[in-house]
């Protein structure tokens, strides 16, 4: 490869990156709030199946985009409203919980879908990218970062408000609390219930957007099991980024680039490493950052923790 | 420490410490539990094929009871109930010690290279000597896939729930690696492991049928690791740390021994589970050898409330399930997807019903 | 007593309902003609597995059969018990939808001497087991042949690496290499049949690389694959397979290689159903116009040269004669 060659290359990989990315910085950043309130929710995947099939189905009916996103968190936050009752209200185990919600997930979209939209073959109008005066005309650069839709870009936006809601708000400071010193928050009067079905809700809302973007912003339709496993991809890159929500905009942002790698070097025919090489790859660095980054910054205390009230 | 020990004696083993009569209505409220929860998903069911324009009294005639038509048929049930049933049952056995083990899916497929490998690269043992090996091949790689993440989360501290998922995917990758590469069968089209070898087959139980010896491994298993849990020492031990570990490390356990113990032998059924799919079934490799065994596992341990000698049921009902919502789908049209559903409402309604056992407990 | 009766009352009604279950198997008329059918994927997306379900349909409507069909998930232990269940019906006709499904039905077959076995992409006739095969190589070198004329790189999107997707990208290659020798082709496979965002954006980074003639064929993601081709303008041409998929990117497309595999299939049931079953494995090609058909679009805001339309004619009156094999390696 020559430079030129090498420089689009690169610009192809990070645009094709930050779109693969998406969907798991929206999970990833809400299961961070989830899971710092001391709520594990491993039903992300049947969330974010819930997220992409509401969005369709709504974009579908009335052709607009935002209604489709907003349903697509509405969705998410439904099912939230379950998983919450579950392991909150009633005080299950949240594992447990979760793995229902991922089967009711996937069989409730798959088989509203089969019923509803079997001879539908044509899709919607998805989210277009945005076109900015000057940025987007730059060489490489612009390919890069700038020709993306608007879902994409409001990926920084959910990293920077959702660092600023945990660490510069009392909500987010007791939400902290309540997943590190329950009893605390509880003996100062605040409700550690309330405070976790408040994570439970955003994390979901944000893991039905994260589906929802598969079907508005980028595929225009669903198909079942589309989210191919990110769900379960993003309770990963919550831990590899220590629960932090800048983190897991990066994190995403690295398991995106591998993917992004992976079907690029495919097509070039001189690359001679099995391909299904650099697809474990994201898997192996997750454990490797296990080990290695243990104990720095680690999980909440009471993660996967139901709080019973004295 | 003495009282601590005392505590978790006396939670672990109520049952035996409590009078006779009290220990039978309890088992009754027991067994109630899990059958209200069935009943309770296929009413859902049924309501969701009906708002749905479908006939909903189908999931009770066809799912649970018509795939029942021959003996044919009831193999083909049992055929899915082994895996189910292995893996539930060694599943109850982590959950038992509180070891979040998601990962039986690749668990499984790890069992079922290692089976391969096995059953294709030796010629000329006895069938006496071949099948017995390809089993244990199967195990063995099941019980040390699942070590690495006990071993992770016993040195390292490294959750067991992520640890395990990702070696879900790693374990597919691999499979879909070898099985386009370098285990694959030249001479046939689609991407598959060469045959194995006749000796390494799993006899089958009748000839006419594909039903093999493998449930019966799985009966036997069952039953075992129940006595195991419920008799042994070591059994006592597991479920102790899966109670209270600190109460465990007070009371001189062995937590770290007893985690890896807990969460290979759930590796092990696996990977058992995976060797009796290519040796007992496929007779090759393929990409796709289990349609979520693995995870169906997790729903099957679940409903048996952690218990051995339930899985067996549990695999069964939800084998019979699995089988009818096929039928379902020939009959009817209905989407086989609904299956998925119904398990779901199953678990949470275990979930809902066991609380209100507890309320009306503390009620009466 | 109340308990024994109770309980006698809940084993006649569970037997009643098992009953009703087993009957409303056997509602069909013995002598109704049945077909059933196999996918191994869901028949709710547009692709490989909605070709099966339309020739099936296809069988229903011109012949009058009774129909059923399962989806099996590419799960090989399961092939073997839906074979059964459907034989064991009385079922005359089953179309296993895929090379996967042979080995699994030669199996029944010994059993079902009575029932015939239809095979897509499988070139086997042993008895009652009879393949049928849309030769797609033969489609694809035609589009080969266009990319090498009109293009100066073509990209490649595939689902997973098996044959009926290799034969097709094995024609397309043949046939841009008979016009170019030295034309580039670059090839990349997504892994599944359901990740159209991994789809889309393996198509995207091909045509960044240069590609602009783009054809993706990998079933339910396929659609991704189109879209990019959609979002990249007008200077990125492909052809549409399959299904039309003009309506996602029509600026793009310059025809359509549709196969009526519903037409084919239909008449060689109609042939068993009349007493005539083929006395070889089938193959449909550019011979069948019936059955595959390769057109070109006008309305489109670019379109294929007449010169070019009359050499790709020639040479696929060449390819229907037999006289050039497209799919050979």
């Amino acid at each position: 490869m020559d430079d030129m060659m090498l420089l689009t290359f690169l610009a192809t990989l990070v645009g094709a990156a930050w779109r693969l990315a998406t969907p798991l910085i929206f999970a990833s950043i809400g299961e961070v709030f989830s899971e710092r309130a001391g709520v594990l929710n491993i039903g992300l995947e049947g969330t974010m199946l819930v997220g992409a099939f509401c969005g369709f189905a709504a974009a579908s009916a009335t052709g607009n985009i935002p209604l489709g996103l907003l349903a697509g968190v509405a969705g998410g936050m439904l099912f939230g409203l379950v998983f919450a009752f579950f392991t909150i209200t009633i005080k299950a185990d949240q594992i447990v919980v979760g793995a229902a919600l991922n089967l009711l997930g996937m069989g409730l979209t798959a088989f509203l879908f089969r019923t509803y939209y079997v001879s539908t073959g044509k899709g919607i109008d998805i989210a277009q990218p945005v076109h900015i005066p000057w940025l987007s005309d730059l060489p490489f650069l612009g390919e890069a970062f700038f020709r993306q839709n608007l879902i994409v870009y409001s990926t920084i936006l959910a990293a920077i408000l959702a660092t600023l809601v945990l660490y510069r708000t009392s909500f987010g400071l007791t939400l902290r609390a309540v997943g590190e010193h329950p009893k605390a928050v509880d003996v100062a009067g605040r409700s550690v219930p309330g405070y976790r079905y408040a994570a439970v809700l955003v994390g979901t809302g944000f893991a039905g957007l994260g589906g929802a973007f598969l079907t508005l912003g980028h595929s225009n339709q669903f198909v079942e099991g589309m989210t191919s496993g990110r769900g379960f991809i993003a309770l990963a890159v919550v831990v590899f980024a220590r629960w932090s929500p800048i983190g897991a905009f990066f994190v995403s942002l690295l398991f995106g680039l591998f993917y992004a790698l992976q079907l690029m070097l495919q097509a070039q025919a001189s690359i001679v490493v099995p391909y299904q090489v650099l697809q474990a790859l994201p898997y192996i660095m997750t454990i490797i950052t296990l080990v290695v980054f243990r104990g720095k910054g680690a999980a909440p205390s009471k993660l996967g923790q139901p709080y019973e009230m004295r | 420490m003495a009282e601590i020990n005392q505590g978790v004696r006396e939670t672990v083993n109520s049952q035996a410490t409590h009078a006779f009569t009290h220990t039978l209505s309890r088992a009754a409220i027991s067994a109630l539990t899990p059958i209200a929860a069935v009943l309770v998903a296929l009413a859902f069911g049924a309501a969701l094929l009906s708002l749905n324009g479908f006939n909903g009294s189908d999931v009770v005639t066809v799912m649970v009871f018509g795939s029942f038509q021959d003996m044919r048929s009831v193999g083909e049930i049992l055929l899915k109930a082994t895996p189910l049933i292995l893996i539930g049952a060694g599943l109850c056995v982590a959950f038992r010690c509180s070891i979040w083990n998601i990962g039986a899916e690749g668990q499984l497929y790890v069992g079922a290279i290692a089976a391969t490998l096995v059953g294709t690269s030796i010629d000329g043992l006895s069938v006496w000597v071949h099948a017995p090996l390809v089993m244990l091949a199967g195990a063995l790689a099941g019980a040390a896939w699942a070590g690495i993440a006990g071993y992770l989360k016993v040195r390292f501290q490294a959750s067991e729930i992520v640890t395990t998922i990702m070696l879900n995917y790693i374990a597919l990758i691999l499979t879909s690696y070898l099985v386009t590469g370098p285990m694959r069968d030249a001479s046939a089209a689609y991407p598959q492991s060469a045959r194995l070898v006749r000796e390494a087959w799993t006899p089958r139980l009748v000839t006419d049928l594909r039903l093999h010896i493998g449930i019966l491994v799985a009966l036997v298993l069952a039953v075992g690791l129940y006595i195991f849990l419920r008799r042994s020492s070591r059994g006592f031990a597991l479920r102790v740390v899966g109670l209270n570990p600190h109460a465990a490390r007070y009371a001189g356990m062995n937590v770290a021994r007893n985690v890896m113990i807990a969460i290979c032998i759930s590796g092990a059924m696996a990977g058992l589970a995976g060797a009796f799919e290519v040796a007992g079934v496929t007779r090759r490799l393929y990409q796709n050898i289990s349609p979520g065994y693995g995870f169906e596992g997790i729903a099957v341990a679940l409903l048996a409330g952690n218990n051995p000698l339930a899985a067996i049921l549990s695999g069964g009902l939800f084998a019979t399930l699995r089988s009818g919502s096929e039928v379902l789908q020939i009959t009817s049209q209905v989407p086989q997807v609904l299956v998925l559903v119904i398990q779901g409402i199953v678990i949470l309604s275990v979930v809902a019903f066991a609380k209100l056992r507890d309320v009306l407990r503390i009620v009466a | 007593m109340i308990t024994e009766i109770s309980r006698r009352l809940l084993l006649a009604s569970t037997l009643g309902m098992a009953l009703t279950g087993m009957l409303r198997l056997d509602v069909a008329h013995a002598e109704d003609f049945k077909m059933g059918l196999l996918v191994p994927g869901s028949v709710s997306e547009e692709g490989w597995n909605r070709i099966g379900y339309n020739a099936l349909k296809g069988v229903e409507e011109q012949l009058g059969a009774k129909i059923s069909y399962v989806e099996l998930q590419q799960n090989p232990a399961s092939f073997e018990k839906a074979f059964r269940d459907y034989a064991s019906q009385g079922y005359k006709v089953i179309l296993g939808h895929g090379f996967e499904f042979q080995d699994a039905a030669r199996d029944v077959a010994l059993d079902y001497p009575d029932t015939y076995f239809l095979i897509s992409s499988s070139a086997i006739h042993e008895g009652n087991v009879i393949g049928l095969n849309t030769d797609t190589s033969q489609p694809f070198y035609l589009m080969g042949v266009i990319a090498a004329k009109m293009g100066g790189k073509a990209g490649l999107v595939g689902g997973m690496e098996i044959p009926p997707i290799q034969q097709a990208f094995t024609g397309f290659k043949n046939g841009a290499k008979s016009i170019n020798p030295d034309f580039p082709i670059s090839e990349a496979y997504i892994g599944n049949f359901t990740d159209t965002t991994a789809a889309k954006e393996a198509a995207l980074s091909m045509i960044s690389q240069g590609a602009d003639f783009v054809v993706p064929n990998a079933s339910g993601a396929t659609v991704g694959g189109y879209q990019a081709i959609a979002e990249s303008g007008p200077d990125v041409r492909s052809f549409s397979i399959f299904s039309d998929f003009t309506e996602v990117a029509p600026n793009n497309i310059l025809g359509l290689y549709v196969a009526d595999y519903a037409q084919g299939v239909v008449e060689v049931v109609r042939a068993i159903k009349d007493g005539h079953p083929p006395a070889a494995n089938v193959v449909f090609g550019l011979k069948d116009p019936k059955v595959i058909s390769f057109t070109f679009r006008d309305d489109g805001p670019v379109t294929v040269p007449q010169d070019i339309r009359a050499e790709v004619k020639a040479i696929s009156d060449k390819i229907a004669a037999g006289e050039i094999k497209t799919g050979a390696e």
